[in-house]
């Protein structure tokens, strides 16, 4: 059982889908160096990212299947699902052999699953855009704390960007310990240390609290259905919500 | 003084009994760095106790009311605590909520201040203000009141993204008994002018490009349901009316709550909510299902079955045109077969043109098939039933497979119309 391990970047993973390639070589999985597994049986090859390697395969990608199939291999990584590595190598092989239409062939076990995925992603994605909640520290920032099952954090950033445009904010995967941070011009993901305590600006507990008000009346009592809010709104996001 | 909190509670409760919680349809930019935008698809921001979706600060002006209509929790008689909004208050509100990203907008709505147009003019100071002087392009929807002058209508139009003007009522008897105050023409005129408004500015934008956006999200309209005797047929027919001459994005159905004990209105045990999901299921198929009000139900069959969905209901009532041949329906036949919504349509053409579908892919395609198993062949082949016959296939649909003692019939009933009350609106059908 071949591994090929790479250093977790999107740049890595495209690296070692053209070393599957040239090598020919029959692989079991293509994985992040920080989520190997022990097994004896499995015989590790380490790639190293070369960024002109996987600027090739991102270009055949996008000329020769679509960049709809580019985008599904995106959320696929950023999904960080077991065996996505192996799923977005066979998705690749299968689009070269099929070309742009490959999305379409829904009974193909790797396409469905690979649509499956993006379907997931997606749906999270979504749901946290109305999600984040923004404290208003002291130094005007506007910072959000989030745990997504998926590395979201890169797709939430374009919407509010456009959105709060004129705001300086950070949104922070505390699960994966990066944050996107915006600058009133642009943002970037960066690594970002767990601040110890943040002090907020005076007015927004008043706002919280008014939010948290406002949650509750607007509930019909005789209308009360826990099961649905919870299947809308999972319980596992509700740490970072201050309604909850 | 009064303070915001406190209005807070009482206009947003106030607020509550209007279902409109959407806010799609508009795809407003954000310009010169000013806060907000809004999406085409619409989002969520939470999910209230009754897991109803919070979209927008959905708040009254003030619930201070000069009508006294009976099924409403403002009427004037009614004594309950009263507070008015300054318009200050509200921008301070909408902004703040907006930049912790808890709302998409605001949704303001008022009951009827000194007279209809003294109303919609404060109104028309909020979103004038927020629009021009904070340079706040989120979501904006309001409330048409009825009785007020097209011209300020018209000005509001060019500010907000959606207006709504509630029928609440589904017959001129049911308004001449609970809401004499109100009339008809009063509340269908506007919506007249508004539908001639967006028609007019979509003109126009065609020919000018820059000319301003009227009511980009269009207009929608709410019916309580179970206040009236006012049967399914006859509120679905409206329905359809609305959606073909009014142009209405939605039509909202509210399941009637109790909040008065006047001799005009029904005495109801609950809120009648699985009347309220089957009219909201019946009126997806109108609007993305090719129904219409006519083939659902009939003078003789005027209301839909509680323990069945609309679609199924339909399906067993025409058990003739079934079952569909999965590998050969079109689109508009794929989407009558019941538990076959439209993305599972379009699913099942994208799959078979790669080669003929049996039941197992149907399966690895998420197509449930609880219900579409007695409506469809693959390749020729029923799944696992013996016999097209209707009264056979609602008992099963209804009771599951087993059919037992009279005790357990009961409790499964129960379960069926339990499980309907947690459909989601939208899904597949």
């Amino acid at each position: 059982m071949i591994h090929y391990i790479y250093d977790g970047s999107f740049d890595g993973l495209l690296t070692a889908i053209y070393e599957a390639y040239y090598r020919r070589e029959e692989l079991d999985d293509i994985v992040p160096i920080d989520s190997m597994e022990e097994n004896f049986l499995i015989q590790r090859i380490y790639i190293d990212t070369d960024t002109e390697k996987s600027k090739k395969v991102y270009e055949a990608i996008e000329n020769k299947i679509s960049k709809e199939a580019l985008r599904r291999i995106t959320y696929a990584y950023l999904s960080e699902l077991p065996r996505h590595g192996i799923d977005i190598l066979k998705y690749v092989q299968l689009g070269f052999k099929i070309g742009p239409q490959v999305d379409l062939n829904l009974s193909n076990d790797i396409v469905l699953k690979i649509d499956n995925i993006r379907y997931k992603v997606t749906m999270e994605q979504h749901r946290l855009l109305g999600l984040v909640r923004f404290r208003e520290l002291k130094n005007g920032i506007f910072y959000a704390s989030l745990e997504p099952d998926f590395n979201i954090v890169v797709l939430l950033a374009p919407h509010f960007a456009a959105r709060l445009a004129n705001e300086n904010w950070v949104i922070h995967d505390v699960k994966r310990g990066i944050g996107v941070f915006y600058n009133k011009e642009e943002w970037i993901v960066k690594d970002i240390q767990i601040y110890d305590s943040l002090i907020v600006k005076e007015e927004e507990e008043e706002y919280q609290e008014l939010w948290q008000t406002y949650f509750k009346s607007i509930a019909i009592e005789s209308k009360v259905n826990p099961v649905l809010q919870r299947r809308y709104m999972p319980a596992r996001y509700w740490k970072h919500l201050i309604e909850k | 003084m009064m303070d915001v909190m406190n209005k807070l509670k009482i206009l947003s409760d106030a607020a509550k009994y209007d279902v409109s919680c959407s806010s799609s349809g508009s795809n407003r930019k954000n310009t010169n760095k000013g806060l907000g935008n809004a999406s085409v698809s619409g989002i969520c921001h939470s999910w209230s106790d009754d897991g109803r979706c919070i979209s927008l600060l959905k708040i009254l002006m003030t619930n201070y009311c000069i009508y006294d209509c009976d099924y409403c929790v403002n009427r004037s008689s009614n004594d309950l605590p009263r507070a008015t909004f300054t318009p200050e208050e509200i921008i301070d509100l909408t902004i703040n909520f907006y930049k912790r990203n808890y709302i998409e907008g605001l949704f303001l709505s008022s009951a009827v201040f000194k007279s209809p147009n003294h109303t919609m003019e404060l109104l028309l100071k909020v979103v004038q203000t927020l629009r021009e002087k904070e340079n706040f392009n989120g979501y904006i929807h309001i409330k048409g009141i009825p009785g007020a002058d097209k011209e300020i209508i018209d000005k509001v139009g060019m500010y907000v993204d959606r207006i709504s003007i509630n029928i609440e009522l589904p017959s001129e008897e049911g308004l001449k008994l609970l809401a004499p105050q109100k009339n008809k023409d009063s509340i269908l005129k506007p919506m007249g002018q508004i539908k001639s408004g967006i028609i007019q500015s979509i003109d126009d934008r065609k020919k000018f490009r820059f000319s301003p956006k009227f009511v980009p999200a269009g207009q929608t309209t709410q019916l309580i349901v179970g206040a009236t005797g006012d049967n399914d047929l006859k509120i679905l027919r409206l329905s359809e009316g609305l959606y073909n001459s009014y142009d209405l994005k939605r039509v909202y159905y509210s399941a009637f709550i109790p909040v008065s004990t006047s001799p005009n209105l029904p005495v109801l045990k609950s809120p009648p909510l699985v009347r309220e999901n089957r009219l909201y299921q019946a009126d997806w198929l109108l609007r993305f299902y090719g129904f219409s009000a006519n083939e659902l139900l009939n003078e003789d069959k005027p209301d839909f079955d509680l323990a069945l969905d609309p679609k199924c209901d339909w399906a067993i009532q025409n058990i003739s045109l079934f079952p569909v041949e999965i590998n050969k329906a079109d689109y508009h036949t794929l989407i009558r077969v019941p538990g076959i919504g439209v993305k599972s349509a379009y699913k099942i053409i994208q799959a078979r043109r790669f080669r003929s579908i049996d039941f197992m892919d149907l399966k690895k395609l998420g197509i449930v098939l609880k219900r579409a198993q007695y409506f469809i062949t693959c390749n020729g082949k029923h799944y696992g039933i013996k016999s097209m016959d209707s009264e056979k296939i609602r008992k099963t649909l209804v009771y599951g497979n087993q059919i037992n003692s009279g005790h357990e019939q009961l409790s499964l009933f129960d379960k069926v119309s339990i499980e309907d009350r947690f459909i989601q609106i939208g899904g597949q059908i």
